[in-house]
């Protein structure tokens, strides 16, 4: 009877914590600058991203590395669709855009990487068809702007009449995010997400079950596949410029940072790993500007790939994983105390 | 007393799971002791437990009074181990040959020798020397393992069931030559076969549940058909 | 006929330098269970330190031997790579050209085969049977060790000569033949012999073929298969090493994403001849070699796809591997 009563409280507590960052978020772009806002912007679309990884890889422990080939072609699709009619009718197209090229994608990878069955291959094989993707897109000039890139043309304002102004990109960005964790939860809480996670946790056992694996696996993919390409697109609207980066390993790196650092299996994680990822970027990016004449600092990737290594060597489970194990640390020295 | 093989309490396990929860013997110089029980009692565990392959948890765990737990399985074998493993351990990409040579520790007199009298004992494998280990038949390839076990200076063996998957014809011929190599050998085996077991026993032990819950002479357990009924399910 | 001949020399060269990335890659993979994700980056570190060394001795050399030559552009950033050029009619001896030639590739090579052995110790030790975290950590080292050459050589591309002995093309009926590749298609043999060699008749290569297997069941018999871990993984990387050094004067142009993009054929052709098999990366070498310059003369639009095309198909029909290992792995 306790024991309920205080799940009970620490639901309301929870619940009211959760109203209180909402009212937070709600609040505080009115104060902020516009740089500022534009990170928050891209934290939440960010997490997003992580969040389509965090599926895939905390739900069906497979590691994708061309997972950047969905968020990029979200980019390149939102910018290219703006560009032809800068309006919400041309968004929403893009998005239904995205959708079909996310989700047959997505189905064409699954068959070829869940063949192999293996966690080495399947790394390996989308490695290589990330590199080639981005490989393609950089020839493909007409299109994509090739290493130049391609930028939104209506530079100051996208997506007229929506809004013009960066705080309106900010609740953008947030309700895409608010939104997308709703609709990951309800899959993560369905019955075909309790699937997946008894795959991650024995995939033997599913299958003796009389699951087809392969089959969920694929719907896991898809999702995560459509997720990641959805937060392109809206990262378009944000950065208003699309080039291969996008597309390449970097940015596949960038999702494997964001679930490292908030935990897999979460989702939640990923906004706090979003938010880490694109504070030390934009850190870093600040430095190099500060400092033009140190060489070190124009290579951000060297920090974010040295500490990126740091994190898999000492801390797995990542940075909220090494919290809870802190605070399950704390709670049984408190209780030791005592009694 | 003077014990070569000395297991106290040993307590072992693998990434979450406890495996041994307290196995105790002893093997003495020259001993031949058999270790039964029930599938899944913890029986090969317990020889990868000496061998190092299985951590231990607590427990003493010593051969010829030096303590070899937390040691690198390797260094462990090189104290004086040969280590027939359940699956045979035969390495199917080298030959009959290199498969002596790779366990050979040094290729001296002694040693060509002990790997000469290991083929007048199998001759089966000084037919298929110089072929590829992959072609051998399973019988052959529980002898080579056996083999590969002698070749070095070694003070005890540890047999982890030889007649699994055997026809019995050959675990007869298997018999045969543990009874042979028992004579200058201290030899521990783990076997489910209980004829074999009495065969090439003079003592036994028996795990259940990951625990040596009985011991005597193999002669008594022969007799006692209750004790059998108990734990082997004979 | 001229033209078969130029493409079957060009495509065997072509797959001895796939060929150097790909077999360190298997065996790495098939011995240790580890996917080498920062394979490409210690081809890189070959390529741009046999490049480095390569210009620094040759211009201490040529600057000694004759004052009047002029020093050309210089490139790089914290290292930096600068020709020279000798004075009209003057030529630096065969013997000294080739000395410097196989200092810079010995050079190269022991620098990359020190980087795989500290890879190795100070990474890969530590999480040996996670595989999960092997394909994360050894991508960090190829995003740092790939970026750290930026700092160090610089980000921009340049071009670089071949040893002049080596620079050369021969009519041959209606084929040209192009020196370098011949020189390629030899070295590609001869490593491809030895490696063999040490596989079926050392005490090394035993041990290779036993772990490829079961490691514990080679630990078991009193080896330290560990420190066979450790000497494996740095002669894989000073291979790909090696496969660096002789990529960049192929190629005559020195360019940092080159680790990348030579890491995913390695990958390809490991795919495509099966995890851990020798063979089948030597056969799948070749195959890919000769396939990928046979394409870019016949249907050059589709040269970028067709490997990872290749691929695809292989793994959707043949999930193995083209060449699967003639052992099935235990454990």
């Amino acid at each position: 009877m306790d024991k309920l009563k205080a799940i009970g409280t620490i639901n309301i507590r929870k619940t009211a914590a959760l109203a209180a960052l909402l009212a937070l978020f709600l609040i505080i772009p009115h104060y902020m600058r516009n740089a500022q806002l534009i990170m928050f912007s891209r934290v939440f679309i960010l997490a997003v991203y992580g969040m389509s990884y965090d599926i895939l890889r905390g739900y069906t422990g497979f590691i994708n590395l061309g997972q950047a080939i969905f968020f990029g072609s979200g980019v390149y699709l939102g910018v290219i669709f703006l560009n032809m009619q800068n309006n919400l009718g041309s968004f929403v197209l893009a998005l239904g855009a995205v959708i079909l090229f996310s989700a047959a994608g997505g189905f064409l990878l699954s068959r070829i990487v869940l063949r192999t069955g293996g966690v080495v291959a399947a790394a390996m094989v989308t490695l290589a068809i990330g590199e080639i993707v981005r490989n393609i897109a950089e020839r493909w000039r007409s299109v994509t702007g090739g290493q130049d890139g391609l930028p939104l043309r209506f530079s100051r304002v996208a997506l007229d009449p929506l809004f013009s102004t960066r705080v309106g990109g900010y609740y953008f960005s947030l309700a895409f995010m608010l939104v997308m964790l709703l609709i990951l939860r309800a899959f993560i809480l369905s019955p075909t997400g309790r699937v997946l996670m008894s795959i991650r946790e024995n995939e033997q056992r599913a299958r003796f079950l009389g699951y087809q694996t392969n089959r969920y696996k694929t719907i896991a993919l898809i999702v995560s596949s459509i997720a990641a390409g959805l937060s392109g697109v809206f990262f378009a609207v944000i950065a208003r410029f699309a080039n291969t980066d996008y597309l390449s390993i970097q940015y596949t790196l960038n999702a494997l940072l964001i679930t490292l650092v908030g935990g897999t299996g979460t989702l939640y994680g990923a906004i706090i790993g979003s938010f880490f990822v694109t504070w030390i970027q934009t850190f870093l990016l600040d430095l190099n500007r500060s400092f033009p004449g140190f060489t070190l600092f124009r290579y951000p990737m060297l920090f974010v790939g040295s500490f990126y290594i740091l994190l898999v060597m000492f801390m797995p489970s990542g940075i909220m994983g090494g919290i809870y194990r802190l605070a399950d640390w704390y709670r049984s020295w408190k209780t030791k105390r005592v009694t | 007393m003077d014990q070569l093989l000395k297991a106290q309490d040993v307590v072992s396990y693998i990434g979450p799971y406890t495996i041994l929860h307290g196995v105790s013997l002893e093997v003495g110089h020259g001993e031949a002791v058999a270790i039964l029980g029930r599938n899944g009692a913890g029986k090969t565990t317990f020889l990868k437990t000496v061998m190092g392959l299985v951590k231990t948890r607590s427990g003493i765990l010593e051969l010829d009074g030096k303590s070899v737990t937390g040691m690198e399985p390797h260094l462990i074998q090189r104290m004086g181990i040969g280590y027939v493993p359940e699956d045979y351990g035969i390495f199917d990409l080298l030959t009959v040959e290199e498969n002596f040579r790779i366990a050979m520790w040094k290729e001296d007199k002694e040693t060509l020798e002990r790997r000469d009298y290991v083929l007048d004992l199998f001759p089966d494998l000084k037919l298929a020397y110089k072929r590829f280990a992959r072609n051998l038949s399973g019988g052959q390839r529980q002898m080579l393992s056996i083999g590969r076990a002698l070749v070095n200076d070694n003070k005890i063996l540890l047999v982890d069931e030889p007649s699994k998957g055997l026809a019995p014809v050959i675990i007869e011929s298997l018999a045969q030559a543990l009874i042979e190599i028992r004579s200058h050998t201290t030899v521990l085996l783990v076997e489910q076969n209980f004829a074999l077991a009495c065969a090439v026993g003079q003592r036994f032990y028996i795990i259940n549940e990951g625990r040596t819950v009985e011991s005597g002479l193999m002669e008594d357990l022969v007799k006692d058909k209750e004790l059998q009924a108990l734990h082997l399910g004979i | 006929m001229g033209t078969f001949v130029t493409l079957i020399i060009n495509g065997l060269a072509q797959g001895a330098l796939i060929f150097l990335m790909a077999s360190g890659l298997s065996i790495i993979l098939g011995m240790m269970g580890v996917v080498n994700f920062s394979h490409g980056t210690l081809f890189l570190w070959g390529g741009y330190s046999y490049v480095w060394s390569y210009y620094a001795i040759r211009f201490s050399v040529v600057m000694r031997l004759f004052p009047d030559a002029v020093p050309l552009t210089r490139f790089g950033s914290i290292l930096t790579i600068r020709g020279v050029q000798l004075p009209p009619d003057a030529a630096l001896p065969f013997v000294v050209e080739l000395g410097i030639f196989l200092a810079a590739l010995a050079f190269a090579v022991v620098l990359v085969f020190a980087l795989g052995y500290v890879f190795e110790k100070l990474f890969i030790s530590r999480v040996y049977g996670n595989i999960p975290a092997q394909i994360l950590i050894t991508l960090g080292i190829q995003v740092v060790f790939t970026d750290l050459v930026r700092v160090i050589w610089g980000p921009n591309p340049f071009p670089i000569e071949r040893p002049p002995f080596l620079n050369g093309v021969t009519a041959f009926g209606g084929a040209r033949i192009v020196h370098y590749n011949v020189f390629l298609i030899i070295v590609g043999a001869v490593i491809a012999v030895v490696i063999h060699r040490v596989l079926t008749r050392s005490k090394v290569g035993m041990v290779i073929r036993a772990g490829l297997q079961n490691p514990d069941h080679v630990r078991a018999i009193g080896i330290n298969i560990r420190g066979y871990f450790s000497l494996v993984f740095a002669c894989g990387a000073a291979l790909a090493g090696l496969g660096g050094a002789l990529y960049m004067p192929l190629v005559g142009n020195v360019v940092s994403t080159a680790g990348m993009s030579n890491q995913i054929l390695a990958f390809i052709v490991v795919v495509v001849g099966g995890l851990g098999s020798f063979m089948g990366s030597a056969l799948g070498s070749v195959f890919l070699g000769l396939m990928g310059v046979a394409i870019a003369m016949l249907i050059p639009g589709l040269s970028v796809v067709a490997n990872v095309l290749v691929m695809a198909l292989v793994l959707i029909f043949k999930p193995d591997g083209l060449f699967g290992l003639a052992v099935k792995k235990h454990g």
